[in-house]
C-alpha cells in the first residue's frame, strides 16, 4: 500500500504581515490521513497560518520551518504549493471580474479526459451549474462564496485541504450539504472512509464538527497555538467557559 | 475572380489578422499589398467586393453621392467598394486584408462600404505591416452607409511594426432601424494610431455599437475616439473601450452626441500592467445632451492587477504568468462579449502578450 501523503510539519514558526509579528513559535503538526481543527478568537491568527502554508508572500517567515511530506516548503512559491497538492478555501477570496469559474474548472481539467468528467459530474451532483458561469466571486452572496470554493477544492482534490470558516454565511439547509462535501473532499472513497485524506479546517461550527470527523483540535491565541487534543472535548471547554479559560491554562503552564 | 502575379502576402502575416488567405468560409476577399491589388472576389449573391479604382470608373454615381475625397487623398488612392444589395443577408463574413510589406513611404487608402436596406454582412478588415518593414504611413478613409433596417457589423484588427503610423479616419451614416457595430482589435499598434471615428445615426430606431481592445506596449502612442451623433428619436449607441497599458501612451475617448430622445452609455476602461519610464492611460468618455428625452451616461475606470487575485489563481496551480494572462482576458471580456472566434482568439493573444509584460 502506498503511504498516505500530505503530512504537515511545523516548526518553531514565526510569521511577519505588514512589519507586524502575528504568529510565534508556532508548533504543529498534522499526520497523513488526519483532519484538524483551528479554533481561536477573531484576529488569533488562524487565517494567518493557512495563507502561510499555501504561500501568500506577503505573510513573511522570519523563522521556522514547514516541511509537506519531507519537503521544505519556504523555498516555493503559491504555483509550486499548490500543485504538491496543498488547497486552500480561503476565508474571503477576490473577485475576478470577466472570469468565470468555468474557466478555472477548465484549467483544472487540464488535458486529462477522466478529471474533466470528474469535475463535469461533480458540478451536475452538486447542482452547482449556476455558480460555474457567474465570474469568480462577482456578486455571489456569502454562502455561494463557501460553494464556489469547495467546489472548487473537490475539483482539485488536493492531497492536503485547508479550509477557512467553510460554515460561515451557510445557511442551515445548505450547511448538510456543505458537511457532504467536505466528507466527499475528505473520505475520497467511498468503500472505505476511513482512509482519509490530511486536513486542517478553521471552524467552531457544531453542525461541522457533528458530521466530519476531525482527529485534533488545536487552540490559537494571539498568535500562538497554546493547546491542543480532542476536538469534543476542547470545544465542550472553550462552550462551557471561553478561550480565556486558554489563556489561564497557558498561564499554569509558566 | 481575379489573380495577378503580385507577390501575395505572407499566410502568416494574413492570419495575424484574422485573414483567411484562400478566402475559406468567406463570403468575399479583397486583398491590397502596398498600392496593388492582389486579388478580389465575391462568392455570394447580391455581394460587391472590388477595388474603389475598378468601382469609381464602374460607377459614375458613387463618386457624387458616397466617396468624398478628404486632404489625405491626394493623387489616386487604393482602398474597396463594399456594396451588399438590398435584402441580402449574407451569412458568412467577408474580408479584406490590407497589408504595407515594402518600403513604401505611405500606404493611402479610400474605402466605400454600402449595405442597402434591409442586408446584413459582418466584414472583417485586417491591416497589416511585413515583419521587417521598418516605417511607413497608413492613413485610410473609410465611408460606411448603413441603410433602412440593415445591419452590419465591422471588426478592424491591427498588426504594425514598431516604426509604423497609422491614421484611420472614419465616417458613418445609419438610417432608420439599421445597426452599426464597429469592432477595433489591435494588438501591435506601431509607432502612432489616430483613429477618431464619428457615426451618425440619422434615422429613428438607428444604433451603434463601438467596442474597442487594445494593447499600448512601449513605443506606442494610442488614440482611439468614437463620436456618435445620435440625431434621430428611439436612436441608441454604446461605446465600450477597454486599454491594457504595458508602457505605451494611450488615449481613450467616446462622445456621444444625443440630440434626440436616446439611449446612450459610454465606458472607458483600462488596465496599467506596467506604465514603464512614460506610459499611461487617460480615458476621457464625453456625453453632450440637446434633447430633455436624452438618456445618457458615461462611466471610466483605470486600475492595475489586484495582487490578491494573481496569488488567489496562483494558489489554484496556475503559474503567475497564467495567472495574469487570465485576468487580463477577463477583463477585456467584459462588457464586450459574444465577438466570435476570430476576436476571441485575439484576446487570448493580448493576454498572452501583456501577462509576459512586454511584447
Ligand atoms: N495582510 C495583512 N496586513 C496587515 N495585518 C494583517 C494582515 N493579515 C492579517 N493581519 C493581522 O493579523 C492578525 C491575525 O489575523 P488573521 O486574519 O490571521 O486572524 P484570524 O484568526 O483568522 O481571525 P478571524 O477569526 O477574524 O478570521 C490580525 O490582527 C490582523 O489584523
Ligand atoms: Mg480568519
Amino acid at each position: 500500500m502506498f503511504p498516505v501523503p500530505g503530512k504537515l510539519e511545523i516548526k518553531n514558526l514565526a510569521v511577519e504581515v505588514g512589519g507586524v509579528r502575528v504568529l510565534h513559535n508556532i508548533h504543529l503538526t498534522v499526520p497523513p490521513g488526519e483532519v484538524h481543527v483551528l479554533v481561536g478568537p477573531n484576529g488569533s491568527g488562524k487565517t494567518s497560518l493557512l495563507a502561510t502554508i499555501a504561500g501568500y508572500p506577503q505573510y513573511r517567515v522570519v523563522s521556522g520551518s514547514i516541511s509537506y511530506d519531507g519537503t521544505d516548503l519556504l523555498p516555493l512559491g503559491l504555483t509550486e504549493r499548490a500543485r504538491l497538492g496543498i488547497g486552500l478555501l480561503e476565508q474571503r477570496p477576490p473577485t475576478i471580474n470577466g472570469v468565470k469559474l468555468r474557466l478555472l474548472l477548465d484549467y483544472i481539467g487540464g488535458d486529462d479526459p477522466e478529471r474533466k468528467r470528474f469535475i463535469e459530474d461533480l458540478i451536475k451532483e452538486t447542482d452547482h451549474a449556476h455558480l460555474v458561469d457567474r465570474n469568480i466571486h462577482e456578486d455571489l452572496s456569502g454562502g455561494e462564496i463557501k460553494k464556489a470554493g469547495l467546489l472548487l477544492l473537490l475539483a482539485r482534490q488536493p492531497h492536503f485541504a485547508m479550509m477557512d470558516e467553510p460554515d460561515s454565511g451557510v445557511d442551515m439547509d445548505s450547511i448538510t450539504l456543505l458537511c457532504q462535501l467536505m466528507n466527499r473532499l475528505l473520505s475520497p472513497e467511498r468503500e472505505h472512509p476511513a482512509k482519509r485524506r490530511t486536513g486542517l479546517i478553521i471552524t467552531h461550527s457544531d453542525v461541522i464538527l457533528g458530521r466530519v470527523s476531525t482527529d485534533k483540535a488545536h487552540v490559537m491565541i494571539d498568535g500562538r497555538v497554546l493547546c491542543g487534543g480532542n476536538p469534543r472535548i476542547i470545544m465542550k471547554k472553550i462552550r462551557e467557559s471561553g478561550f480565556d479559560s486558554c489563556v489561564d491554562c497557558l498561564h499554569q503552564g509558566e | 475572380m481575379k489573380k495577378t502575379d503580385f507577390p501575395i502576402p505572407d499566410e502568416q502575416l494574413l492570419a495575424q489578422v484574422a485573414v483567411v488567405p484562400g478566402g475559406e468560409n468567406r463570403s468575399g476577399t479583397f486583398i491590397l499589398n502596398n498600392h496593388l491589388e492582389v486579388c478580389s472576389f465575391s462568392r455570394s449573391e447580391g455581394l460587391e467586393l472590388i477595388s474603389i479604382t475598378k468601382a469609381l470608373d464602374t460607377y459614375p454615381w458613387l463618386r457624387k453621392e458616397h466617396y468624398h475625397p478628404q486632404g489625405t487623398d491626394e493623387g489616386r488612392p487604393e482602398g474597396f467598394f463594399l456594396r451588399v444589395k438590398e435584402g441580402m443577408k449574407i451569412t458568412l463574413p467577408s474580408q479584406a486584408a490590407l497589408c504595407m510589406t515594402a518600403s513604401i513611404d505611405r500606404q493611402v487608402l479610400h474605402n466605400v462600404i454600402i449595405l442597402e436596406d434591409e442586408a446584413s454582412l459582418e466584414f472583417i478588415t485586417g491591416c497589416v505591416s511585413g515583419f521587417d518593414l521598418a516605417e511607413g504611413d497608413h492613413l485610410a478613409v473609410t465611408e460606411t452607409y448603413v441603410g433602412k433596417g440593415a445591419e452590419f457589423t465591422h471588426t478592424m484588427v491591427h498588426s504594425w511594426g514598431p516604426g509604423i503610423r497609422v491614421f484611420p479616419r472614419s465616417t458613418t451614416l445609419v438610417e432608420e432601424g439599421g445597426r452599426y457595430v464597429s469592432n477595433y482589435v489591435s494588438l501591435r499598434s506601431g509607432r502612432s494610431v489616430e483613429s477618431s471615428p464619428v457615426t451618425y445615426l440619422n434615422g429613428p430606431g438607428a444604433s451603434a455599437k463601438y467596442a474597442s481592445i487594445i494593447l499600448g506596449s512601449k513605443g506606442t502612442t494610442l488614440t482611439l475616439g468614437g463620436d456618435v451623433y445620435l440625431n434621430a428619436p428611439g436612436t441608441g449607441a454604446e461605446i465600450a473601450h477597454r486599454a491594457v497599458c504595458t508602457g505605451g501612451k494611450i488615449v481613450q475617448k467616446g462622445l456621444l452626441i444625443g440630440n434626440e430622445a436616446c439611449h446612450a452609455h459610454v465606458d472607458c476602461a483600462g488596465m496599467i500592467i506596467d506604465a514603464g519610464e512614460d506610459g499611461f492611460i487617460e480615458s476621457i468618455p464625453g456625453l453632450q445632451s440637446r434633447h430633455p428625452s436624452a438618456h445618457m451616461s458615461h462611466e471610466a475606470s483605470i486600475g492595475k492587477i489586484s495582487p490578491h487575485q494573481v496569488q488567489y489563481l496562483m494558489a489554484q496551480g496556475l503559474e503567475e504568468r497564467e495567472a495574469v494572462s487570465m485576468i487580463i482576458r477577463g477583463f477585456l471580456d467584459t462588457g464586450i462579449r459574444g465577438l466570435g472566434d476570430e476576436l476571441e482568439r485575439r484576446i487570448e493573444e493580448i493576454a498572452e502578450l501583456a501577462g509576459h509584460g512586454e511584447e
